[in-house]
């Protein structure tokens, strides 16, 4: 047991990060040292600024408000619960005095985040189940969305049962002596992490999180990159 | 398909390859946001019509052979080999595309279909299963630019015909010419399309405002834009850039042809001169008062069609409805706006390819009928060859009884002295 966990809570973190940040990389300087579009594939009518305009399509996603409003909702949801828990895995390296402007337990949303971010996850799933837009998904749709809702549903169980019913045995304390270890190259996997009743739970939160970042970079996720460079062409 | 062939084919796919074709490529999440864009699905309610499953057919191939995922794992992004079943699927994509880019305005990253297609074109070229009539017409063009002196003096008798309608429209004073040509130092060099109604209004209009300008030897249509071949494309633009800068003008001004406006106004960025529409140049003369128009020739309620590559692709938005509020007091606005319109359906090469299409042209564009018919006019103005003679046929064929009209031949019919 003692190998698995090391292998996942600590070999394959290195190794998933280190994919994530060197492929994600060198997908994007391959893209931006490509030739350059000789003409404008500018929509009209314009608007400037042109680049405020863009950060607007990219981040509030207009075009999708104007067309479908609840599937809009859904997004922009998905969208914000995702940076929030972002901000919430970065609590756990340490306390930011930034990200504590309003004073807050880790995480944030009092473990409400978890379940609004699973709820939409299932909404862009069974999406994908009816028609039109089964016929145009693939596989990877798919099993992307099934990854994220395994990493979303293993890690908000923690959050729930530490939140909502007062299970104690692994805490936030636990998560920043482990986290911390492998961010400073010292990896230790506290007692809690790896001995309570919710390692488990840890280890396949941490395993399909790791299976997401290596497969992040070579699937659409890396839209997260190009949305903006994307919708700057489009603005002109 | 044999090895060599496939491996020509790919080697054209990755010329295309830039980084807004790879941005293209790469990041569609096929959301299904798109799906109510494309007017061939809005009318038919067919699947492959709809703007990502369009675009999947070029991008199954993209990921089989230039991703690595495409050769270790292809299913998981439904890759594809390129063969003669994935060329029909190509066919079948590109050519009931008419690049309206209507769905870039729908889609959250801005993901051009037009750009898209435009290697799905250039593979069927390079297999030879291109629609064979545009290749030719592409080809003529081209011919035509490379051996001026041969056409040149039977063109000129031909446009001197013209002459008289032109006159009639608008006398012309004594010792003017009715319709100048191969003027050095012309302010405007005039692009007309083959055909008397595309140079007679215009030549009408241009005299009346005192323009000092030239027609152009050379068609404005770009087949080689219809058909997706670069090569041919740039060649047909040169033969009008180098006719600009020999007899030194300070502006290029193309006919009602959307493909034409839109090709010249992206591929002569940085010349000399400028580029604008028809359209744009008689709301200027309206705006400087340089022609009158008479606002009661014109009865009935009218309706303006934006053309895609004009409007939308183009930006020339303001200036047809300021023309069209000296035309007329009784001008309907369609719905959705310009930047949503629905696309007549006849671009893309599509009205080129003339009885071929016309079937499919009627089916997909029903909601372009539907369009036209909720704004109750009787009048349907455009500024597009290509959309006027799409629009004609939907108005046949839906019954829509509407009088299709160019825009420049109700500004020609509206002059006042």
């Amino acid at each position: 047991m003692d190998t698995l966990y090391n292998f996942v809570l600590i070999y394959m973190v290195y190794f998933s990060f280190a994919v994530f940040f060197f492929g994600t990389t060198l997908r994007l300087v391959k893209i931006f040292r490509k030739p350059k579009q000789a003409t404008s594939l500018q929509i009209y009518p314009e608007k400037r600024a042109k680049w405020l305009w863009a950060l607007y399509d990219t981040f509030l996603f207009p075009s999708v408000r104007k067309q479908k409003p609840v599937l809009w909702s859904i997004l922009i949801l998905f969208h914000a619960c995702l940076l929030l828990l972002i901000i919430g895995h970065l609590e756990l390296l340490g306390k930011f005095r930034i990200f504590q402007i309003i004073p807050h337990e880790v995480f944030l949303g009092n473990g409400f985040l978890g379940l609004i971010f699973c709820v939409t996850l299932l909404f862009f799933l069974f999406r994908r189940f009816l028609s039109p837009v089964r016929e145009l998904s693939v596989p990877e749709d798919y099993y992307l969305l099934i990854l994220l809702f395994f990493i979303v549903i293993f890690g908000s169980q923690m959050d729930w049962a530490r939140r909502w019913f007062g299970y104690d045995q692994l805490v936030v304390k636990d998560y920043r002596t482990y986290l911390f270890s492998l961010l400073t190259l010292k990896p230790a996997l506290p007692y809690n992490v790896s001995n309570s009743g919710h390692s488990f739970m840890l280890v396949l939160h941490v395993f399909f999180a790791n299976l997401f970042l290596i497969f992040f970079p070579f699937s659409q996720s890396i839209h997260s990159f190009l949305s903006l460079p994307m919708n700057k062409l489009r603005r002109g | 398909m044999d090895q060599k062939t496939r491996h020509d084919l790919l080697q054209l796919f990755r010329e295309k390859l830039n980084t807004a074709m790879t941005y293209y490529l790469e990041t569609c999440t096929r959301c299904g946001i798109c799906i109510e864009a494309c007017h061939v699905y809005a009318s038919t309610g067919q699947v492959k019509h709809i703007s990502a499953y369009r675009h999947e057919v070029v991008r199954k191939i993209y990921k089989k052979y230039f991703k690595a995922r495409g050769k270790i794992w292809p299913s998981v992004g439904e890759a594809k080999e390129l063969n003669e079943m994935s060329l029909e699927e190509l066919y079948e994509s590109a050519y009931s595309c008419t690049g309206c880019r209507r769905c870039m305005v729908y889609c959250p990253f801005g993901i051009d279909t037009q750009m898209i297609m435009s290697i799905a074109k250039l593979l069927l070229i390079g297999a030879h299963s291109e629609p064979e009539i545009l290749t030719m017409l592409a080809d003529t063009s081209i011919e035509k630019g490379k051996s001026l002196d041969l056409f040149k003096e039977s063109f000129m008798n031909g446009i001197k015909k013209l002459e008289k309608e032109v006159v009639k429209k608008w006398k012309m004073e004594a010792g003017e010419t009715a319709i100048p040509m191969d003027v050095e130092g012309a302010d405007l060099l005039f692009v007309a399309l083959a055909g008397a109604h595309s140079i007679i209004p215009t030549a009408a209009v241009f005299n009346a405002a005192g323009e000092n300008w030239t027609l152009s030897f050379f068609e404005a249509v770009n087949f080689g834009a219809f058909v997706g071949d670069p090569t041919r494309t740039k060649l047909i633009l040169d033969r009008i850039l180098n006719e600009a800068k020999r007899l030194k003008v300070n502006e290029v001004c193309i006919c009602e042809c959307g493909t034409a406006f839109r090709v010249m106004k992206q591929l002569a960025a940085n010349q000399p001169f400028k580029v604008s529409s028809i359209t744009e140049v008689h709301a200027r003369y309206i705006k400087d008062g340089r022609i009158k128009l008479d606002s009661s020739k014109f009865n009935g309620a009218v309706t303006y069609h934006d053309p895609c590559q004009i409007a939308r692709n183009g930006g020339v938005i303001d200036e047809p409805r300021y023309i069209l509020q000296h035309l007329t007091n009784d001008f309907r606005e369609m719905s959705p706006d310009p930047k949503y319109n629905w696309c007549c359906g006849g671009g893309g090469g599509l009205v080129a390819l003339g009885e071929e299409t016309l079937d499919f042209r009627m089916k997909s564009s029903r909601v372009k009928a539907d369009q036209i018919r909720a704004t109750g006019a009787t009048t349907l103005v455009t500024a597009c060859e290509n959309c006027h003679t799409q629009l004609n046929n939907l108005n046949d064929h839906y019954n829509l009884g509407t009088d299709v009209k160019f825009l420049t031949s109700m500004v020609a019919d509206a002059l006042m002295r």
